[in-house]
């Protein structure tokens, strides 16, 4: 048979390669981990979480976020661009916003680091459950709004959102601080048993505050303090 | 000895210089390599090289013609006087016999069958002046004719080994006939002889009698005398010969111009036809010639049929064309590629080389979709319609294969591997020529 | 060696490396405001002083050739055309809102592209030229990040965080560039508004800014157009074009006259030029002179004669006197083609609605300029000329005539004017104009949303008129199903309703083209 291609047998296809070829690629790899992960956190879990809040589900499911993620190696870069990717896509799996909020929650959690910044600007839907758990010693700063239950039952890190966040914010919060540059919605504060939650613009509601302190501006509005 | 310091390159060279410092004047279109040309006297000058066929376009009385004769009358040393004598005019009524040959009427009455020859088939070099105003069945004719190298008249023939054809044509007017795309693929190049701007035409209007220079009147008719001999064809080429270097020992003498000889010529066209061409413009030429053949839905292109809405390669050529290129697009564009860089004293065919050519060998060639011509026909440009978007069509090809260049060489070297029996698998891209590839693989899905 | 021969010995072994780019000979500029690098009409253009101060560091062969490779690599790799360096520009500008700061961080972003793609192709002296650059904030921080992605120390320093980060956007891959660049900008924003703060302000690109040098005026004109194709209205259009004005100005886009309520000067009126563009992009190829039949029988070709066949057209010349088959030569006849006249393409007039129901096209994407500016192009490509009636409450004075005519900008600005005022047709005014037609009977091309006050009058005016009748509505209104139902018996009459608005420039291009090409299928 005829080899069309002949004068090429000996063109060796060896490209020189740079620092940045290396670097994308190993952003590529980690990243495409962390899709897979997700994607199999959200076939295991999403039935559970759409219809939310379960008291059982959700520590299910975080397990279940942590699980996939056992396995890979990543840094604060790859929960941003994780972020970012979350931003550009199109599969409607991709963006949910309850899973992916867990799933960040989880990547947050256990990256090394101590600041990540999340910027979910751009994102067509509101991601929920994010800063769930978080743990002392980290700080997560959110460019743009966070949906609903920010913050839930944080350990002891500090969250600051740019912009506003949704109902339930600081659900179940042990420890900590949440800072909404906003508005939050109703219920916020609901079971806190500590740390704290300040809200620059405005509150819907309070939810039934039981421990640490609920602020609109610098005015403490949970527990409401006693007038001398 | 390195190709470069061949006579020959000089010869050619000192040859272009003459042409456009004493007969051609026109400005130069064309740079290539760091050197800038006339397209028109370039391209014409490759065709008599390389015995190629050219189409000449252009408004009446801006050297269409002339230009083609001059270059002949160098490249192949033959007078004026003579091949103005050989040239076939481009009307309705022209005939076989006075294009080919006719009978001669002497023996005819005795009974006998001799074919006269006409001058214009027996000169290696063919000009044909308007071929636009000839019938098609006339064109066909001529192009037959040249292609296959022999001329057929009242069961006589005639065999020729060197030649090379030059047809202008005006645009299309009154009275004209379509150059029908057939016949127009026959031409492996076509370009236009560009008006050379005021001053040179006023500088032009001073020059007296310019044709003198490549005329003697001896000469002359020493040639007519042997091309109106009766003597069988075969016979005269060597007295043809010995008469044109008598007419070369006048140019030297005259214009201390070297010309080349029969056997001169053909060991040039030996060592243009010996140049190969660098791995890129070999991947180049692929891609191009896939862009310009190529349809993901029908197999390939054809002119009856047309791309469906919202392709996937609708960004490509292939989206733009109506036609298929044909088998001799790649045979045209080889040859004056090779020839180019010759003239260029490169040791290999360069992917510059190819670019520079291929507008001229597509643009009669390539028919375009509608909407791609309106696009571009209010574009500023140099050149006529059909040449610019040939050349723009060829900088969007260029400007494709630059980006992709690596992973285009990296798959067809990975399918030459393949072919050699590696067990590998072809490398995909978005380029069409990818999954060209592929096809040759036997990759294709055939039922 | 001085500068110029350093360059034309250099020029060859640069060509070969990018693979032949189709630019000049570069040459030396002298004057001291030259960038280190620019491009002048697609020419590379060298700052000798720039060079010269860095032959002191490294030899000045080096200094050339790494300054062409990056003068070269802008040109065959980014921001590859004009309508890419819209879009970087435009994404730029989202993230940073600020015009100059875009115009930064798009020549930086440009420069890691281009700088990076010679690193990994192929030898050069980039690296030393950009160690030995003096440096503002960003280029430091360029520099920095040239050392990582490049493995090349550049001694520069920059926040690792910052680094790191910048190193993870894939510059090399095009399909990319509109993120990369969104996210580009946002890392270095703290940068570059550090720099805006500065006295001396922001820096400009160590190697020079990019301008429109490095494309032909057709290329500027293909950009544009693309451009204007994928912006998704003509405010985000504007925002973009208007920051590339003063250069576009240089190329001759000005607007002497006054158009979409910009006042009047030498502004470049960038909603004129996005509906022009946008219309080009919808071609409507038609032939001009269609070739006719003649009614005669010309002499066409030989044919050998045969035994049986009539001897009237035998060629008594070519048959040397003599009646026999094989060499006698009889005539072919053929009709023969003449080209046609060219009164198949009447005159146009465009009647727009412009009133406060029509988009407003400074915000929005009107489809009803669109449509109009379509239909323009196809008749002003058949030499015939378009006039202009546009109207909101013509008999309250909102409306605008323009006399027939080939001036396109002139036309664009009359379709361009937006009233959004109430709407009524002054039947005067338009029929004055209707009468001003020149050659035969003028075409009438009406797009509106049949939201006419005196609707019935103008129906009434349409009835007794010759000439053809094109006429475009938007959604299925009471006054739409009026004025179909009306004009159903009329033979010179064409209606469309439009349920999408995307449809429209489509539907009018068929049925002009069905009328204008006979017998040809629709677009």
């Amino acid at each position: 048979m005829v080899n069309p291609f002949r004068e090429f047998h000996a063109i060796q296809g060896g490209r020189r390669e740079i620092p940045l070829d290396r670097i994308i690629a190993s952003k590529d790899l980690i990243l495409d981990r962390l899709i897979v992960g997700y994607h199999k956190l959200i076939e295991e879990e999403v039935h559970n979480l759409v219809w939310l809040v379960d008291h059982g589900a959700l520590p299910r499911a975080y397990a279940a976020a942590e699980k996939a993620i056992a396995e890979v190696n990543f840094t604060v870069e790859d929960v941003e661009d994780f972020c970012f990717t979350l931003e550009k896509a199109d599969s409607f799996a991709l963006a949910l916003a309850g899973p992916s909020g867990l799933y960040l929650s989880a990547m947050c959690n256990r990256v090394e680091g101590t600041e990540i910044s999340l910027r979910l600007k751009g994102l067509k839907s509101r991601v929920h459950l994010l800063g769930y758990r978080l743990p002392e010693g980290k700080r997560l700063i959110v460019e743009g709004s966070c949906g609903d239950f920010a913050g839930a039952a944080m350990e002891g890190g500090e969250i600051i959102v740019q912009g506003n966040t949704g109902n339930w914010t600081g659900v179940g919060l042990k420890r900590g601080k949440i800072t909404v540059e906003g508005n939050a919605g109703e219920r916020t504060g609901e079971w806190m048993e500590g740390g704290e939650v300040q809200v620059k613009g405005r509150i819907g509601s309070l939810g039934q505050v039981q421990g640490g302190k609920v602020y609109l501006g610098d005015l403490q509005v949970a527990p409401v303090r006693e007038t001398t | 000895m390195p190709t470069s310091e061949t006579d020959h390159h000089h010869t050619i060279h000192a040859l272009y210089d003459f042409i456009s410092e004493h007969l051609y004047l026109n400005r130069p279109d064309l740079e290539v390599d760091g050197e800038k040309f006339n397209s028109a006297l370039l391209l014409s000058l490759l065709t008599a090289l390389l015995g190629g066929k050219e189409l000449v376009i252009g408004e009446p009385g801006l050297g269409k013609t002339t230009s083609a004769e001059y270059v002949c009358a160098l490249l192949y040393r033959i007078p004026l006087g003579v091949l103005w004598g050989s040239e076939v005019a481009g009307h309705p009524e022209q005939t076989e016999e006075k294009m080919v040959g006719r009978p001669d009427l002497g023996k005819l009455n005795r009974g006998e069958e001799q074919v006269v020859w006409s001058n214009f088939v027996q000169l290696p070099v063919k000009i044909i002046d308007e071929i636009n105003r000839l019938p098609e069945t006339k064109q066909s004719l001529i192009l037959d004719g040249i292609d296959r190298g022999n001329w057929e008249y009242l069961n006589q023939i005639l065999l020729q080994d060197e030649y090379c054809l030059f047809a202008t044509a005006n645009y299309q007017d009154q009275g004209t006939q379509t150059l029908i795309p057939p016949l127009l693929d026959r031409f492996d190049v076509m370009v236009e002889s560009k008006h050379p701007g005021a001053n040179l035409s006023f500088f032009i209007s001073q020059q007296e009698q310019k044709e003198h220079l490549l005329r003697d009147g001896e000469c002359e008719r020493e040639f007519y005398a042997v091309l109106l001999d009766k003597v069988a064809p075969e016979g005269k080429r060597a007295k043809l010969e010995e008469v044109g270097g008598r007419f070369a020992g006048l140019l030297h003498e005259r214009h201390n111009l070297t010309t080349l000889e029969k056997e001169e010529r053909r060991t040039l066209r030996a060592a243009i036809a010996g140049l190969e061409f660098s791995a890129e413009a070999s991947a180049f030429t692929r891609t191009a010639l896939t862009e310009l053949s190529f349809c993901c839905t029908y197999g390939q292109k054809r002119s009856n049929e047309e791309c469906l809405e919202g392709c996937h390669y609708s960004g490509y050529l292939c989206y733009q064309v109506r036609n298929c290129a044909s088998n001799r697009l790649p045979i045209s564009l080889r040859r004056y590629a090779q020839a180019l860089a010759w003239l260029l004293s490169s040791s290999q065919v360069e992917a510059e080389h190819v670019r520079c050519v291929f507008p001229f060998v597509i643009a009669h060639r390539v028919q375009w979709r509608d909407a791609y011509v309106s696009a571009r026909e209010r574009e500023a440009r140099r050149d006529p319609l059909p040449i610019h978007l040939a050349k723009q069509a060829v900088a969007e090809i260029w400007h494709r294969f630059v980006e992709q260049r690596e992973q285009i060489m990296g798959a067809l070297a990975q399918a030459a591997r393949i072919l050699a029996g590696e067990d590998l698998q072809p490398l995909e891209g978005d380029h069409p020529i990818f999954v060209e590839i592929k096809r040759d693989l036997g990759g294709d899905q055939l039922w | 060696m001085n500068l110029q021969e350093i360059i034309t010995a250099v020029w060859p072994r640069v060509r070969r490396k990018h693979l032949f780019p189709q630019l000049p000979t570069p040459r030396v500029g002298e004057n001291a405001s030259t960038a280190a690098v620019e491009m002048q009409h697609k020419q590379i253009v060298l700052n000798a002083a720039f060079c010269e101060q860095l032959a002191a560091n490294m030899p000045l062969e080096e200094v050339v050739e790494a300054s062409l490779d990056h003068g070269v690599a802008h040109y065959t790799r980014c921001p590859w055309d004009f309508a890419t360096h819209l879009r970087l520009h435009a994404a730029a500008k989202e993230v940073l809102q600020d015009r100059e700061m875009a115009q930064r961080a798009t020549d930086a972003f440009i420069d890691v592209v281009a700088d990076t793609f010679c690193v990994k192709e192929f030898e050069t002296a980039l690296p030393q030229l950009y160690k030995h650059l003096e440096r503002g904030p960003l280029a430091t921080a360029m520099a920095a990040l040239y050392s990582r992605i490049w493995g090349i120390d550049l001694e520069s320093a920059a926040p690792e965080g910052l680094i790191r980060r910048l190193s993870r956007i894939s510059y090399l891959d095009r399909t990319q560039w509109e993120k990369s660049m969104r996210r580009f900008c946002r890392l270095i924003r703290p940068i570059l508004e550090e720099e805006q703060q500065q006295e001396e302000g922001m820096s400009s690109a160590p190697l020079g800014q990019h301008g429109l040098g490095g494309h032909s005026q057709n290329e500027v004109e293909q950009g544009l157009r693309e451009f204007a194709r994928q912006a998704a209205n003509p405010r985000e259009f504007h925002e973009t074009v208007a920051d590339f004005a003063e250069e576009l100005a240089g190329q001759g886009y000005t607007d002497a006259q006054e158009g979409m309520g910009r006042g009047k000067g030498q502004q470049l009126d960038t909603d004129l030029l996005y509906y022009m563009k946008l219309a080009e992009s919808y071609h409507l190829p038609v032939r001009k002179a269609p070739l006719q039949r003649s009614s005669s029988l010309d002499l066409y070709a030989h044919a050998p004669w045969e035994l049986g066949k009539p001897i009237q057209d035998v060629d008594v010349w070519t048959s040397f006197g003599k009646i026999l088959p094989g060499l006698t030569q009889t005539w072919l006849r053929q009709h023969g083609e003449v080209v046609g006249r060219r009164e198949g393409v009447p005159d146009c007039i465009i009647a727009i609605d412009s009133s406060g129901s029509m988009t407003n096209p400074r915000y929005l994407l009107s489809y009803a300029i669109l449509g109009a500016g379509c239909v323009c192009e196809a008749y002003l490509r058949h030499g015939a000329q378009v006039a202009v009636y546009n109207f909101s409450d013509a008999p309250a004075g909102d409306s605008l005539s323009l006399d027939f005519t080939t001036d396109r900008k002139r036309i664009y600005q009359s379709l361009c004017r937006y009233f959004g005022g109430g709407t009524a047709l002054a039947l005067d005014e338009f029929d004055e104009l209707r009468r001003r037609g020149r050659r035969s009977v003028p075409d009438v091309f009406l797009i509106t949303d049949m939201a006419i006050t005196n609707l019935e009058p103008l129906t009434a005016y349409l009835s007794q008129t010759e000439g053809r009748l094109t006429a475009v509505h938007i959604g299925e209104t009471e006054a739409a199903v009026y004025f179909k139902k009306a004009t159903a018996g009329w033979k010179n009459v064409s209606v469309f309703a439009v349920t999408r608005k995307e449809d429209i420039p489509r539907i009018i291009l068929g049925q002009v083209k069905e009328y204008l090409r006979p017998g040809q299928r629709g677009v």
